[in-house]
Formats: structure tokens, C-alpha cells, sequence
């Protein structure tokens, strides 16, 4: 019992052998059955330590915690890995269809979840660096699954600028070690407090957060992620933006959890909205259906570091639980937005028609998401939304910065429901994986939207009362931001201005956004140097 | 300060200048490639004693280099060496597609 954890490592990477060394037409079933000792492993463990409530430490080798690699499971991990095996269920049922003699895909899918499920265990710094590395390498892989040259493109430009971030995860580390001599994230969180205040901790600080900054693409480093999501096949494309863009963000929490000096706080705030604003604005300059999703995806993002910023309960806990909705509702619309493009075969908003005519299962599944995401109440984006809303100490700030990002929420959204209108042209074609992976996806962001608020009073004790998600007033607020949506797109957006077209145009080349890179970090330091609050 | 943690962190500052001019792929790889190795070089030169004798079990003095830096940057060269590998495979199947190997005119290309 106490070694499940290792199990639910190598469970997925050793189907993933059998698969790739044995191709054959019946083994990629193990597939399934790798999934399903998975969950069973996942389930009876958590339910056994009753979610993590008290710490697990498994000790690898039977080596001291100072020089040995050691494994943490704790509530958070524990509904990390609980949301990553549902997400790569939903994942191998969508892409069953066209995927199941695909051993090669298949091969790659299953290592990733092991890294992935090893990335959140990991209790060592180093080991995150490793496994960060080997997420960002197996990612690409199946970025350029395609192999086409704009696949190709997005690939090597999300390579490399990881890579360059990730030298700064190293040399935060190399400060680190320096300092405390150890490498496990326990043991040096309890020796930091004795030189809190060193340059030296707050300079590893900075390096660390700069290179999660790029993984998990905040506000000047985020050039690579729309390219990346825009270019892998759809089912990939819901992987990397509802999940594992979120290893950078649970890497930061983690990091910040470790180091406890808050010394950047407002710093973060102020880079969320950054990344909320600006990640909308270029949504909805775009009129790639994918590339909307993927700039949506910055733009909540952002909200979630504005959640994560606080650190404190209320707002960290709306910031965390906005992690796990915007997994559900981004996976649901890529999936959805990947089977329109299979029948359709473009990818632009403009030429797209009749969704909604040709498939109204997928288009109410699509809208389930599309409400889910605008924060509509009864799902599930409502609850962390308005957790956020109400958590920000200055409640003016608050609430003026939560509507306006859901007003630009709902227009970019307009832009993209257009193609559920007007005459279809293109024949339907059936597929049950798709239907049921949505369908599920979709029941769950509804549940969820009712539930939520239970299960996180009981879960993280905090206060909720002032969420009333029967009630006619956030309806009514709610419908009154789809009108001024809807008459702000009407009168500006829809006519495609020119400052439109300049922002859709913009490139940032590598050397730019390196550039940018090392701005980011120049402006931390200054940020710690000089603290304006 | 010692002269060898000084020198390798003027390498990585040349390797991260390097990356913020090079407006060619196979010199960014470059500069990313000579980034990593001065990174490897710093931590082993932070872990390093002068004078200090090979961390191998057996001999004892009191003076023996740290070894768990050497062990972490076999990990790293290893890390290293499969991204510059694979960024170049990338790389060659790129100026298939485009014939160029400049950021500026594959970013800017559609499609």
C-alpha cells in the first residue's frame, strides 16, 4: 500500500513498452487496462489516507531524506493525479477511433502520463527539473505528431525556448544547493528560514519563478504556447492547454510553498492581469478557432496567478479549484473545436457554418463549455470565478477587473459561436469516442458547477456563503455582461478594425522573445530591490 | 569569489547574449548548447575543493569533493544532449519545408 505511488508511475510507462515493443493489433487494448489499474490504484490509495490528509513521505532506496530521492503525496497531489488520469481517459476515448493501431502515439501518450503523474509526486528539485525537461521533450514529440511544416514550426520554437527557460530553473538550483546543501524541498524549506533574507535565496527565487514563468506562459514569455496549441492534433491540443500547462503552475506553487518569503506578491498580481488582459485582447483579434481557444487559455492563466498570488486562503483556494475547472472546460472545447475541424477542414471562423444544424449533440456540448468558461452560473466556472472576484482584498479592484475580463471573455466567445449558425455544408460524420469523451466532459462541468461549492467547504473550510448559485442577481449580472459584450462587439470588434489586423499580424521572433525573457527577470530583481508597496 | 565560478558564469552570460542576438536556428542552438555546458561547469566548479580528492569509495581523506553536483550534471549533459539533438532533427526537417534557416521569414511564413 504504501508503494502505490511508484506503482502509478510505472504502470502507464510499462503498458507503454509493451505496446511499442510487441505492435499488434489486439495489445493496444492494454491501453484500457493500464488506465483502469490506474484509477483503481489512485482511488484505493487516496481513499485508504483518507486524501492525503496527513503528508505521505515514501523513502526511495532507503536512503536518508538529505541525500536520497523521496516521493510527497499530499491533498494536492493526490487531486492532481485524480484530474490527470480523468483527463487522459477522456483523451484515449476521444482519439480511440482514429488512433487505436497508432502504437507509436499510443507509446508516447502512456510515458507522458508517468512522467507526468512522477512530476507531481516529486518531492526533490532536481527531480522536478528532470522531469520537467523530459514533459517539454515528450510534449514535442507529440506536438509535431503531424509532421507538416507548421507543426514543425511550433515545435522547435516550443523546444528550445523551454530549454532556455529551464537553464534558469538549473542555475536558481545550482544558488540553491549552494546554500543548503541538499536537494529535497522539505528539508530545504525548514534550513531557509535561517538565511531568509540573503541576495543569494531571493536571487534563486527569481531565477526558479522566471523559468515556471515560461512553462507555464505568463504575461512577455507566452509566445510559444499559442503556436504549440494551435499546431498539434486536437487531442493533444486539449492535453497541453487543460493540463499540462499546469505542471509550470503546480511547480510554482510548489517552489512558493518551499522558499515562503513573499517578497513578490504584488509582482504576481500585477503579471496576472497582465496575462489576463492581454491574452483576451489577442483572442479576440484572431480568427483561428484553435488559436482562439489557445490565447483564451493565457488569459485564464492569468487569472489563475491572480488567484495563486494571494497565498492566503480564500483567493488561493479559488485560484486552485480554477486550475481544475479550466482543465474540464478547455479540454471539452479543444476536443470539440479538433472534431469540427475534422469535418470541416478549416480552421477559420469566418468559413465555418451550421454547427449547430449539422450536430446538435456537439454544439450543446460545445455550449456547456463555452458557458462554462464565461463564468454563467450553475457551472463551473462561476464558483472559482466568483470565488476570485470577491477573495481580491480591494474590492473595487476586484470586482472592476473580474468583469471586465469576463465582458472580453464573452466577446471572443461571440466570435467563435458564430459557427454554430447559418446552413451546414459538410456531411456528418459519427463517432462515438468523440460524443462520449465531450458528453462526459460536459456532465462533469455541470456537476461540478452545483457541487463545487460543497465539496469545497468541506474539503478546504473556507467560508463560501456569499456564493448563492440559484439566485436571480448573478443571473442577472451575468446576462447584463452579454449585452454589453454583445453591443461592443457589435459596434467594434465584428468590423475587424485595423488595430485588429496590426495586433493578429504580430510576430515575436526567438531573439525577441529571449529578450523578453531576460527583461522578465531584470524586472523582478528591480521589483525585489526597490519594493513599491 | 574563485576565479572558476567567476569564469563559468561569464560563459553563461555569453551563451544568453548569445541567445538574445542570433537570429539564425542553428545559432540559437548553438548558444543554448554553450548556455547548458557553462551551467554544468559552474556546478561542478561550486562542488569543487582545491586540492580535493575523487569522491570514489575506499579512500579517505578529509578533504574530498562534493559528489552529488557531478551526479546531477550527468543528468544535465544527458538532458542537454537529447534537446540539441532533437532541435536539430527539427531543425533539418524544417528547411525542408521552408528552405531557410532564419526565425524571422519561417515565423512570418502562413501556413
Amino acid at each position: 500500500m504504501e508503494n502505490f505511488p511508484i506503482y502509478m508511475t510505472f504502470t502507464p510507462i510499462l503498458a507503454a513498452m509493451i505496446i511499442y515493443l510487441g505492435p499488434n493489433k489486439y495489445i493496444t487494448y492494454l491501453t484500457f487496462i493500464a488506465q483502469g489499474i490506474l484509477s483503481i490504484l489512485v482511488g484505493v490509495y487516496a481513499i485508504k489516507f483518507n486524501f492525503l490528509k496527513t503528508p505521505q513521505i515514501i523513502f526511495l532506496g532507503g536512503w536518508s531524506r538529505e541525500i536520497g530521492i523521496t516521493l510527497r503525496m499530499d491533498t494536492l497531489s493526490i487531486l492532481f493525479i485524480v484530474l490527470t488520469v480523468f483527463i487522459w481517459w477522456m483523451i484515449i476515448i476521444y482519439s480511440w477511433n482514429r488512433r487505436k493501431e497508432d502504437f507509436k502515439f499510443l507509446f508516447f501518450l502512456l510515458v507522458l502520463e508517468g512522467a507526468f503523474i512522477a512530476f507531481l509526486q516529486s518531492d526533490d528539485i532536481f527531480n522536478i527539473f528532470v522531469l520537467l525537461e523530459l514533459i517539454t521533450i515528450l510534449s514535442t514529440i507529440l506536438i509535431i505528431y503531424k509532421k507538416d511544416g507548421y507543426s514543425v514550426r511550433a515545435g522547435l520554437y516550443y523546444l528550445i525556448f523551454n530549454s532556455v527557460g529551464m537553464i534558469f530553473f538549473l542555475l536558481g538550483l545550482i544558488l540553491l544547493y549552494s546554500l543548503s546543501g541538499t536537494l529535497n524541498m522539505e528539508v530545504i524549506s525548514r534550513r531557509i528560514s535561517m538565511f531568509e533574507n540573503t541576495a543569494l535565496v531571493r536571487l534563486s527565487y527569481i531565477f526558479i519563478i522566471a523559468s515556471l514563468g515560461v512553462k507555464s506562459a505568463f504575461f512577455p514569455v507566452y509566445t510559444w504556447l499559442p503556436r504549440a496549441h494551435g499546431a498539434a492534433p486536437a487531442s493533444i491540443s486539449a492535453l497541453l492547454s487543460g493540463l499540462l500547462v499546469k505542471s509550470g503552475l503546480y511547480a510554482f506553487i510548489r517552489i512558493n510553498q518551499m522558499y515562503d518569503i513573499q517578497i513578490l506578491q504584488n509582482f504576481f498580481f500585477i503579471l496576472g492581469v497582465c496575462t489576463a488582459i492581454s491574452g483576451a485582447i489577442i483572442a479576440l483579434s484572431q480568427n483561428d478557432i484553435k488559436q482562439i481557444l489557445a490565447f483564451s487559455t493565457i488569459s485564464q492563466i492569468g487569472i489563475i496567478l491572480v488567484g495563486l498570488s494571494s497565498f492566503k486562503e480564500g483567493l488561493y483556494i479559488g485560484g486552485i479549484a480554477h486550475i481544475f475547472n479550466h482543465a474540464i472546460f478547455k479540454s471539452l472545447l479543444f476536443l470539440g473545436a479538433g472534431a469540427i475541424l475534422n469535418r470541416y477542414g478549416t480552421r477559420r471562423v469566418t468559413e465555418i457554418r451550421g454547427v449547430f444544424k449539422e450536430s446538435p449533440l456537439l454544439s450543446i456540448f460545445m455550449i456547456i463549455g463555452i458557458l462554462s468558461i464565461t463564468g454563467a452560473p450553475l457551472f463551473n466556472g462561476y464558483i472559482s470565478k466568483t470565488i476570485i472576484k470577491y477573495g481580491i482584498t480591494n474590492k473595487v479592484l476586484g470586482s472592476t477587473f473580474m468583469n471586465i475580463m469576463n465582458i472580453l471573455t464573452i466577446m471572443y466567445f461571440m466570435k467563435f459561436s458564430q459557427i454554430f449558425f447559418g446552413e451546414s455544408i459538410v456531411n456528418t460524420i459519427r463517432d462515438i469516442g468523440n460524443t462520449l469523451a465531450l458528453g462526459i466532459l460536459a456532465l462533469v462541468s455541470m456537476a461540478l458547477g452545483i457541487y463545487m461549492k460543497g465539496i469545497l467547504e468541506v474539503s478546504a473550510g473556507i467560508d463560501l456563503s456569499y456564493i448563492y448559485i440559484f439566485s436571480i442577481k448573478s443571473l442577472i449580472e451575468y446576462l447584463l455582461s452579454i449585452l454589453i459584450g454583445y453591443i461592443i462587439y457589435k459596434k467594434i470588434v465584428e468590423k475587424d478594425i485595423n488595430i485588429m489586423k496590426r495586433i493578429r499580424h504580430f510576430n515575436l521572433s526567438f531573439e525577441i522573445a529571449n529578450i523578453m525573457l531576460v527583461a522578465f527577470i531584470f524586472i523582478m530583481i528591480l521589483w525585489v530591490r526597490f519594493p513599491t508597496s | 569569489m574563485r576565479l572558476d565560478i567567476l569564469l563559468s558564469f561569464v560563459v553563461v552570460l555569453i551563451g544568453i547574449y548569445g541567445l538574445t542576438i542570433s537570429k539564425n536556428i542553428i545559432s540559437s542552438i548553438i548558444s543554448l548548447n554553450i548556455t547548458q555546458a557553462a551551467v554544468v561547469l559552474l556546478f561542478l566548479s561550486v562542488g569543487a575543493i582545491e586540492g580535493g580528492e575523487a569522491p570514489i569509495l575506499g579512500g579517505f581523506t578529509p578533504s574530498i569533493v562534493d559528489p552529488i553536483p557531478q551526479a546531477l550534471m550527468i543528468t544535465a549533459i544527458v538532458i542537454g544532449a537529447s534537446i540539441t539533438a532533437m532541435s536539430l532533427m527539427l531543425t533539418i526537417k524544417l528547411f525542408h519545408y521552408y528552405g531557410t534557416l532564419s526565425w524571422k521569414e519561417i515565423i512570418e511564413r502562413e501556413g
